[in-house]
């Protein structure tokens, strides 16, 4: 039989990225050497600013994609803040970015999603909505049962709903019949009564 | 393109009370039913079997709605040309010629009841069989 | 014993519509019994005394149990020959891609990554053998990766038993192993000296670029076990390892859809595999 060749040594790791020869490579008119500086800075804490004002002008989906994964393992309350900032574009694309990066860190966006979820704008409050299924269920049930009870958006209270259903606890079964009678919706009703089946079933207990 | 008996609707949405919902109504009526919950999903459901519509939402993890479209829309073959309403919690002017620029068919607002949805169906792509 | 506590239908929904959002299984009502079974074995394993504690414990994925429910579901033993409808694809149709815009004193390169003990990265050897007509007319390149060093040194060594070979034909065993006691047999030093075997963490880019780009990387079952931001990481790692057009392929549980959108999806006969989209002009 033929042989396969051996294959080469490995290469050379390459050398640890340099901060300021990263931030300045993120300008760069090539798109690889854009995507290698973003990934470069995740070593980098006190890059957040530089990857903050570079992802609002990026152009391209993937270099921005590597932007966002360096804000999220970085991870601190800046980063936090620049992502949240993508969660009000008007590009869906850049949302859904944002979004994935901010749903990889529940702990950091602890602090903000109450306020995310009484934002004026109830664009942003859906989606801090969806956030919430990263949290614990006790703490997710109190945040969502707060805005079935406050929000006046039929689609902010169906998004709540969807969380609730699979991370809410039973104490969030008064505020979803109140939430039912308030809009008296077909889809919101039929969401709710889900989700109250879902929090209010009893499973046999096992022994 | 051949047509398939019974139609056979993809529904895009992250939202799976939504999902729900929608194929609850849609397979009353016949139709065969798939579910996808963002645009990757959705190219790879459709490569396996196309579909005869896509009721498309907007805001979805990994890939949004109109991302899928516009990468939908660009492939070759049959697939391209699917149908699509997207559904989306927005009205406003822009947000539909966004959709239409990304290369909807229809836009409908969220939230949509099952007998509007139907109807909707019904006219763009027939009856289930 | 304790009783079986069944589930109900709202808790089975709401189960399922959990791992469909994660992992991108579906569990019809078909699959309801065995569902419910291992939902009962993983309350007992774990002390959960409801539905409910036990759902909240896999919604946080406490101490891998996302992992260890899904365990029932998926093959996770290795073997020779495991899912070969994507070396099916890889010979029919992948390499000829790849192929077609090479010139010929460029190495065709392939990444098993994780490898394990070894008999994935030696199935490819041994596919492309046996089942592609250009193998002669190309340098071929195989690298298996793995976190774990002593699979790697397992690998290396190359002794396998019956299960791993059960799979294979009597004809290709006897081809390319030599026997090597009872119920044991060796893969050829020649497959043993064609592979390349390193570790790497796909996590880390300072342990995946060393390795260069590939033309085609199978990572199979891996991901599928990680959480978000590991994943999207990951897949920017891989990403960065294949050339331009170069392909990926998932275990077939697993999907893009879960992990990143950097990659095209493909459809071939025998496989859906995903794309490093192929360098556009410059301009």
């Amino acid at each position: 039989m033929p042989l396969i060749r051996k294959p080469a040594d490995l290469a050379t790791p390459p050398p640890a990225p340099d901060l300021e020869a990263a931030k300045a490579a993120l300008r760069s008119p090539d798109v690889d050497m854009r995507w290698r500086a973003a990934r470069a800075l995740s070593a980098f804490p006190e890059a957040a600013g530089a990857l903050g004002e570079a992802s609002a002008a990026e152009p391209n989906a993937r270099v921005r994609e590597a932007m966002f994964t360096s804000l999220a393992l970085i991870g601190t309350a800046e980063c936090t803040a620049v992502l949240v900032l993508h969660l009000r574009s008007d590009d869906a694309e850049r949302r859904t970015g944002a979004m994935d990066s901010l749903r990889t860190l529940p702990r950091a966006l602890g602090a903000t999603l109450p306020g995310l979820l009484r934002d004026k704008d109830p664009d942003v409050r859906l989606l801090a909505c969806d956030l919430v299924r990263e949290m614990p269920s006790a703490e997710a049930t109190v945040l969502l049962t707060a805005v079935l009870d406050r929000d006046p958006e039929i689609n902010v209270c169906a998004a709540a709903v969807d969380v609730l259903a699979e991370v809410g606890a039973p104490a969030a079964l008064p505020a979803l019949h109140r939430c039912a009678e308030r809009f008296a919706d077909p889809f919101l009703s039929f969401a709710i009564k889900i989700a109250c089946d879902r929090l209010g079933e009893q499973a046999l207990f096992r022994g | 393109m051949a047509e398939r008996t019974p139609r056979r609707i993809l529904i895009i949405d992250d939202a799976g009370l939504v999902r729900r919902y929608y194929r609850e109504a849609l397979e009353r009526c016949g139709y065969a039913v798939d579910e996808a919950l963002n645009g990757l999903e959705a190219l790879e459901k459709l490569l396996a079997e196309p579909a005869d519509l896509l009721i498309v939402d907007v805001n979805m993890p990994r890939m949004d709605g109109l991302t899928f479209l516009r990468t939908l829309r660009r492939r070759e073959g049959a697939i391209a040309a699917i149908p699509a309403v997207v559904v989306s919690t927005e009205a406003g002017p822009q947000d539909f010629d966004a959709a239409r620029s990304a290369g909807a068919n229809f836009y409908m607002v969220k939230p949509v009841p099952q007998d509007v949805l139907i109807e909707y169906v019904a006219l763009l792509c027939g009856p289930a069989a | 014993m304790g009783e079986f506590a069944a589930v109900s239908q709202e808790e089975f929904s709401r189960l399922c519509d959990f791992l469909y959002r994660r992992t991108g299984m579906v569990f019809t009502e078909a699959k309801r019994y065995y569902v419910e079974r291992r939902v009962n074995d993983r309350m007992g394993a774990t002390g959960a005394g409801s539905f409910a504690s036990y759902f909240a414990r896999l919604r946080s994925d406490i101490d891998g149990e996302v992992e260890q429910f899904i365990n029932a579901f998926t093959v996770n033993e290795t073997y020779f020959y495991r899912e070969d409808h994507q070396l099916r694809c890889l010979t029919a149709d992948l390499l000829a891609r790849r192929t077609a815009a090479k010139r010929r004193s460029e190495a065709v390169r392939i990444w098993s990554v994780p490898c394990s003990t070894g008999e994935e990265p030696y199935s490819i050897a041994m596919w492309m053998l046996e089942n592609w007509a250009q193998v002669d007319a190309w340098d071929v390149e195989i690298v298996g990766s793995d976190i774990d060093t002593q699979v790697l040194e397992t690998a290396r060594q190359g002794y396998y038993g019956r299960r791993a070979l059960m799979r294979l034909t009597p004809e290709l065993i006897g081809k390319y192993f030599e026997p090597a006691g009872d119920e044991r047999w060796r893969i050829l030093q020649d497959l043993r000296d064609s592979v390349r075997f390193s570790s790497a963490n796909v996590m880390e880019a300072a342990e995946t670029s060393p390795h260069g780009r590939f033309d085609v990387i199978f990572c199979r079952n891996m991901l599928i076990y990680f959480d978000d931001a590991s994943r999207r990481l990951a897949a920017e790692n891989l990403y960065e390892s294949l050339l331009p057009g170069g392909y990926i392929c998932l275990g077939h549980t697993e999907s893009m859809s879960r992990i990143s959108p950097l990659f095209e999806v493909c459809r071939y006969p025998d496989a859906i595999v995903y794309q490093r989209p192929a360098e556009r002009a410059r301009g």
